[in-house]
């Protein structure tokens, strides 16, 4: 996917990444951070499904899954870190481009839980 | 080998007696997806015998029995979404968004109908003479069909059934053999849910089983949604035969925008508007009128954001435009922005002769926008049913509102605009049944009523809200006196 240009472009970006992150945190025994990635990808999944809002499907523009690659070849501390700010930081972009409010919430509250 | 659908009659999966298929395709990839059968008059009327032989048990069975169903139904779809959303974007050539959209709005529907038990309610009066009482009763009315499109063919069926069902009446749906899948996916998920046999069915076909529904006279009304030219046929046949009908048609929107309006964020709406299911919805914006110096913002600004759009195959989730639903369709299309042209419109964004790498055989006609379109001409005034946005110029907001009620239509029109004495004018003063402000797809929720005025609609009560709890029952009137 070269380009997050839609509702559920974005939508299913997040839960294939949550999804890809609950694989990487299990492998690595990090259990809490497995189910809680886990959890983020069934809620992004309810969102998607729950506030399409056919009345107001506008394209979307200005963002790039390229921006948010995820290098899960480095599993230091320092390696988690960085993929987690750039987990927070595609939440903190891509909320705002969203135009139902339940969505957004969801959104910003994913980013907040990976900048903890 | 393509297989071929069946009926869904009596609670089980029926062979149509048809001789005749009609082959469903994915518009997208040509893949041919299965055969729908032209069911015939012999298969409609097992379906009718059915439903009525339904019909004393189902309706005698507690309205918050039934409500529960419709609650099982809701579960099963919700946990289907995505299955379903894929069935509708094969055969429809839509977006995955638009098909979710679609679902969505399509449970909405059954939201509605767990109301039913709240909305059938009646009222009475006491001593309306000495000792005397008198209340009205709600009773469903008996066997409802509905014919519907190829444009929401999951969302649309589901105006009717749940609440036509929920109310205690037996149901034939007859979808459009465009887009047979989705439907029958649906009937899957009836049949999961153990109803009574004959409470609900399903006819696949085309003119001869819509006909047979019509004529039939143990059907008691009818829903229609498609074109005007076939609604008012509909309309004609069933009142003809005595029938309830509500026949929903074509249609012209209209969209006023205002020099007062934030053209950049009315733009991107509109685009959705104008081009979501490829133009294919009857909510679609078809004119963009823009008011004084409105139009040249507006034609600026659509240019821009209209190459912008990709189109592509539905199922990636990238594409914000797919395919119309046939070669046939595109070929209309096309001849009608080739006829704009020769009118003397200005054909800023051309869709004409589009493609898709790796789609090459697909129906694409591009997202396309005609400027300088004039009063009087094909473009002002026919319905496109395709990915075409026509720019019209007004000089005053009183030119535009002439403009849009000069139309024979009136399914919707919207204004977009920061001044809210424009926007009550507009609402007052336009003639359509679905009026928008800073909204370009007007589409009512499921709890209001699918307005719809001139050669949009034709009958006395609307799809959805409480016209469909009027129109799926009759009231009683009961005077008492115990002496």
């Amino acid at each position: 996917m070269s380009s997050l240009n839609t509702f559920g472009a974005i939508l299913s970006y997040a839960a294939e990444m949550e999804a890809q992150l609950c694989d990487w945190y299990s492998g690595m025994g990090e259990a809490a951070k497995a189910k809680a990635a886990d959890k983020r990808r069934k809620k992004l999944e309810r969102v998607r499904r729950e506030n399409v809002v056919e009345i107001t499907l506008e394209p979307i523009a200005g963002l790039d899954a390229a921006d948010y690659a995820l290098d899960l070849a480095d599993a230091s501390r320092e390696g988690q870190a960085a993929v987690a700010d750039i987990a927070a930081r595609f939440y903190r972009d891509v909320a705002p481009k969203i135009n139902v409010r339940a969505a957004q919430r969801a959104l910003e509250r994913c980013g907040r839980e990976h900048a903890r | 080998m393509s297989r071929t659908i069946k009926n869904y009659i009596d609670g089980g999966w029926l062979a149509s007696g048809a001789s005749t298929l009609m082959p469903v395709h994915d518009p997208a990839t040509c893949e041919h997806l299965a055969d729908c059968p032209d069911s015939t008059a012999a298969d409609v009327d097992l379906a009718v015998r059915a439903a009525k032989a339904a019909f004393d048990e189902w309706r005698s069975t507690p309205v918050l029995v039934r409500a529960q169903y419709m609650h099982h139904f809701k579960v099963m779809v919700e946990d289907n979404f995505e299955e379903i959303s894929r069935i509708v974007v094969k055969e429809h050539g839509k977006t995955m968004d638009e098909a979710r959209g679609e679902v969505r709005r399509g449970i909405e529907s059954i939201d509605f109908a767990m109301s039913v038990p709240v909305l059938m309610r009646s009222d009475g009066l006491e001593d309306i003479s000495s000792g005397i009482d008198e209340t009205t009763v709600r009773q469903p009315a008996g066997v409802f069909a509905a014919i519907t499109p190829f444009n929401f063919p999951f969302m649309v069926p589901l105006w009717f059934l749940p609440t036509a069902i929920t109310c205690g009446n037996t149901f034939i749906l007859k979808p459009s053999p465009q887009t047979p899948l989705s439907t029958e996916y649906l009937f899957e998920m009836l049949d999961e849910l153990d109803l009574p046999e004959g409470v609900v069915n399903l006819v696949n076909g085309a003119v001869p089983s819509a006909t047979a529904l019509m004529e039939h006279p143990d059907v008691t009304g009818v829903s229609f949604v498609g074109s005007s030219a076939v609604a008012k046929i509909i309309y004609e046949t069933c009142t003809r035969n005595g029938k309830r009908v509500q026949a929903q048609g074509g249609a012209k929107n209209y969209i006023a925008v205002m020099p007062d309006a934030d053209i950049e964020a009315s733009v991107k709406n509109i685009l959705g508007a104008a081009y979501g299911c490829a133009g294919q919805r009857c909510l679609a914006a078809a004119v963009a009128v823009g008011v004084g110096d409105a139009y040249d913002a507006l034609k600026d600004e659509l240019a821009k954001q209209v190459a912008d759009l990709k189109v592509g195959y539905g199922l990636d989730e990238t594409t914000q435009m797919g395919t119309v639903i046939s070669d046939s369709a595109k070929e209309r299309i096309e001849t009608m922005i080739a006829q704009s042209a020769t009118e003397g419109a200005d054909v800023v964004v051309d869709g004409r002769d589009y493609n898709v790498n790796g789609y090459e055989n697909g129906s694409w006609v591009g997202p396309t926008l005609i400027a300088d379109v004039q009063p009087n001409t094909t473009m002002a005034n026919e319905e496109v049913f395709g990915p075409v946005l026509a720019l019209m110029k007004a000089d005053s907001f009183d030119d535009a509102v002439d403009i849009i009620n000069q139309s024979r239509y009136g399914n919707a029109a919207s204004i977009f605009t920061s001044n809210g004495k424009n926007a009550r004018e507009f609402k007052y003063n336009v003639n359509a049944g679905n009026i928008g402000v800073n909204i370009g797809v007007a589409a009512p929720s499921a709890s209001f009523p699918f307005g719809g005025q001139k050669d949009s609609f034709f009958g006395d009560l609307h799809g959805q809200g409480m016209d469909s709890i009027e129109f799926y029952t009759e009231r009683k009137i009961v005077i008492e006196r115990w002496v």
